[in-house]
């Protein structure tokens, strides 16, 4: 029954090529233009860190004083020195990690002349394992690093290939604007997407180059880099760990278990409230404890202009979609007379009915297959735009996938209601006026 | 005239195909919708790009050196900025950072115990000649003056510092209008004395009215090593690349020490601080575009179809007396009847889209006469779409009429 259909449906398709052709080509471009969009969203609303997300929080405290308080206001986003160290030193997640942005001078083999800025994260030693970085050589350094502030540093491969030509450079000297440190490892390329653990860097920057253990590089007054907030006086000699009053690192934790992220939430209150006692906190406890996506989804990482771009591609898919059910709804009531005859032959409602799908279904799958063309077309534009999120525009299986079976779901969903009204004539009345 | 008494019959013909006019009109008005949002949108972007800061933007280049820590040098500030000033053709040189470009906000407060804020501003820093080089028009008051801006070597936490700000941040802050001689305090504790109004300065164009909330400081700088911006100002925007150039080299030999990383000019800052936004105006243009294409081929797609259902009326109509022209503009009325239908349904989805928009992405009140320019525009289109189809029909021979179909 089916491959008779199909034949019929060929049939009729050919009859019109013309309204074929438009019918295909309006779908097709609708799919195309709405799935590039579509994909530039995936793409930007993925998960950075897969499989780790939901064991990864970024807690939130409030350390700031009574001046300015609003009631209801959430804690900020940013760890004074203090309470970043304080949190470490408790050490109550399965790993954590404070950190900082920060820009080093990198001065290469070949002399002062050829130096060059790079950025850098001040962090500290959990930081690898718990955000899953593997090493192409060496490793990490380890707390006893991060205590005795050790001039290690863990470096990317490409700048490795850069500096040394060669990425086992473990054991290297590296030299950072007048100090020199030894390289503990070279981490494998890893680009998380967003730039999820500091969206102060721009939500979609490229990971940093040189990671240095956080007291070092504060001890060192090497420069930071990102966002920073601050009520009290800022040290005249530049000390970091001394800015008491301003909040400018990231602090993130690893719960494996509920119970584990229960406790810590109850231990954030307690760590408030024991900070109001000893008089560093003036509010009450103000905490948050959010996992990657929320952390994501709190601080709006998606650009306005690509929600604005994917909801016009879906208005346009919906022009694209009327446009279909017209020209089916036409296309199938011209056919009166053809159904009015294969009716008064036995044909049921029913057959008529799946008939008429099965043409649009193929009207779909082609239309499908001109989408896809077109949202790689799509795609390769997007990525020639000098927009900072350009480069990851690619379309994926499932992407692709998805492509097919919307210009397949939707065409059909436009067929029920003309294929509805066609299946409803009356033969009778048709076949008299023939 | 003629067309008039013709909408009779034409209303007449389309009650009998109601759906598929009813849809027609529910995607031309569909597409009325997106077409006014999605313009003015991308017109709102390129408006905004072509702002301007305030600064003699044509004029000015910056370049970018770094001194590298540890390595002997024995250039000093005072020295690098008389460097620069005897490269032909600059007119003034400083040690700072333009307008888009890595700009710093702070808050501001008229009172030193920071109990009442007032408002995040701009803060322009740099040596002795920065307002020189920005170039930006002082209203009132005066510019700052190398005799006595504070020298950086004898800074105290406390003492007066002179400041330039501008119109706008002064209205904000001294609504009574006595912004010139007034006092303010940043997060710091030193008083800023006003001392002239500049007409405009933009930290950065983002359509806030806050972008135009700046202030200029300045301090004496002597024997000091220092990197950063190095910014000039030339005569004649021509030479620009030319003078860029040249003392991106002079600054370089009297910093053996620094590197280079980077020499530009304003106007290509803003071109790569507009870069983004100008792309994403271009892809929302494209598929606006194809919008347009996939519409017309609908119109064109259900006038063809008509025209074939219709071709034995058509005849009798040639039959009876009709002119090819009558049959023609028949489909023309019908046409503009079916497209005016839809773009009254879609002046309403437009508003709705907007309101919508306005509360998601804050974007302004769509102004009426988009409305007016998308309706025109999907007027023409229609015409032009259904052009093909009537002239095909206008075709018929009347012979067809004597013809069983």
């Amino acid at each position: 029954m089916f491959g008779y259909y199909l034949d019929l449906a060929l049939r009729s398709l050919k009859r019109n090529r013309m309204l074929t052709a438009l019918m295909v080509l309006a779908i097709g471009l609708g799919i195309g233009a709405s799935m590039t969009m579509l994909t530039v969203l995936h793409v930007m609303t993925a998960d950075p860190v897969p499989g780790r997300s939901a064991r990864l929080f970024y807690p939130q405290v409030d350390p700031q004083p009574m001046e300015n308080y609003k009631k209801g206001e959430g804690p900020p986003d940013l760890w004074t020195w203090t309470d970043a160290m304080n949190l470490l030193h408790d050490g109550k997640g399965v790993r954590q990690a404070a950190m900082s942005g920060g820009q080093v001078t990198v001065v290469p083999p070949g002399g002062v002349t050829r130096a060059f800025n790079a950025h850098a994260r001040y962090t500290t030693a959990d930081f690898f394992a718990m955000f899953g970085l593997s090493f192409a050589d060496g490793g990490g350094w380890d707390a006893g690093d991060d205590g005795k502030r050790a001039r290690v540093a863990v470096i990317t491969r490409q700048l490795a290939d850069k500096l040394y030509g060669t990425p086992h450079a473990a054991g290297r000297t590296l030299r950072l604007g007048k100090y020199d440190f030894r390289v503990a490892g070279v981490v494998d390329d890893w680009h998380p997407v967003p730039h999820f653990y500091d969206l102060n860097m721009g939500d979609y920057a490229d990971p940093e180059q040189v990671y240095v253990p956080l007291g070092t590089a504060i001890g060192l007054k090497l420069s930071t880099m990102g966002s920073m907030s601050c009520w009290g006086d800022f040290p005249q000699d530049g000390d970091m760990a001394k800015a008491s009053g301003c909040m400018w690192m990231q602090y993130w934790v690893e719960l494996d278990t509920p119970a584990q992220v229960a406790a810590y939430r109850q231990y954030l209150v307690h760590y408030s409230e024991d900070q109001k006692q000893l008089g560093r906190f003036e509010r009450a406890p103000n905490t948050r404890l959010r996992d990657v996506m929320q952390w994501l989804d709190y601080n709006h990482v998606v650009p306005g202009s690509v929600q604005l771009q994917t909801l016009l591609a879906l208005g346009f898919l919906l022009v694209c979609l009327v446009n279909t059910v017209a020209l089916l709804l036409v296309k199938f009531l011209r056919r009166g007379g053809e159904l009015s005859v294969r009716r008064a032959m036995g044909a049921s409602r029913r057959s008529v009915f799946v008939q008429l799908l099965v043409e649009a279904a193929l009207v779909g799958l082609a239309g499908g297959v001109i989408g896809l063309l077109l949202s790689l077309f799509g795609l390769w534009v997007v990525r020639q735009q000098p927009t900072q999120y350009a480069g990851l525009a690619h379309l994926d299986t499932t992407m692709s996938a998805a492509t097919f079976a919307l210009a397949v779901c939707a065409t059909l969903l436009a067929a029920v209601f003309p294929a509805w009204r066609a299946c409803r004539l009356v033969p009778a009345r048709l076949l008299k006026t023939q | 005239m003629r067309i008039l008494f013709q909408i009779r019959p034409i209303l007449a013909a389309l009650r009998s195909h109601k759906t598929a006019v009813m849809l027609l009109m529910l995607e031309i008005a569909l597409t009325m919708a997106v077409l006014g949002n999605l313009v003015f949108v991308v017109y709102g972007t390129v408006q905004r790009s072509r702002v301007p800061t305030g600064v003699d933007e044509s004029r000015i280049g910056v370049i970018q050196s770094i001194g590298v820590i540890g390595t002997a040098n024995s250039g000093t500030i005072e020295n690098d900025l008389a460097v620069l000033q005897a490269v032909p053709d600059v007119v003034a040189a400083t040690y700072g950072g333009p307008p888009l470009w890595f700009t710093q906000r702070d808050s501001v407060f008229l009172d030193p115990s920071h109990g009442h804020k007032l408002g995040r501003v701009y803060e322009f820093q740099g040596s002795q000649g920065l307002s020189r080089t920005l170039g930006a028009r002082i209203v009132h008051g005066v510019d700052l003056d190398d005799n006595e801006i504070p020298a950086v070597t004898r800074y105290t936490p406390t003492m007066e510092i002179p400041v330039l700000m501008t119109k706008a941040l002064g209205q904000h802050l001294f609504p009574d209008g006595r912004a010139l001689g007034g006092v303010i305090y940043d997060s710091g504790n030193n008083p800023l004395r006003v001392v002239g109004i500049v007409d405009h300065l933009r930290g950065s164009i983002t359509g806030s009215p806050d972008d135009d909330w700046s202030i200029v400081t300045e301090f004496m700088y002597g024997h000091q090593d220092g990197g950063g911006g190095f910014m000039i100002r030339v005569r004649d925007a021509a030479q620009l690349p030319e003078a860029l150039r040249a003392a991106a080299a002079a600054l370089q030999k009297a910093n053996p020490g620094h590197v280079s990383n980077k020499t530009f000019t304003m106007a290509e800052l803003r071109a790569d601080y507009f870069k983004s936004d100008l792309a994403s105006g271009r892809m929302l243009v494209a598929i606006l575009l194809i919008l347009l294409v996939v519409t017309a081929l609908g119109v064109s797609g259900l006038a063809s179809f008509w025209v074939q259902q219709r071709r034995r009326q058509i005849g009798m109509r040639r039959a009876l007396g009709a002119t090819r022209r009558d049959i023609l503009r028949y489909f023309q009325a019908e046409n503009f009847l079916i497209v005016s239908g839809g773009v009254l349904l879609g002046a309403v989805f437009a508003y709705a889209l907007n309101l919508f928009l306005m509360r998601r992405f804050e974007l302004a009140h769509l102004p009426a006469h988009y409305l007016l320019a998308g309706a025109v525009v999907l007027w023409l289109l229609g015409q032009l779409a259904v052009l093909g189809p009537a002239l095909r029909a206008s075709a018929v021979p009347p012979v067809v009429a004597t013809r069983s179909v």
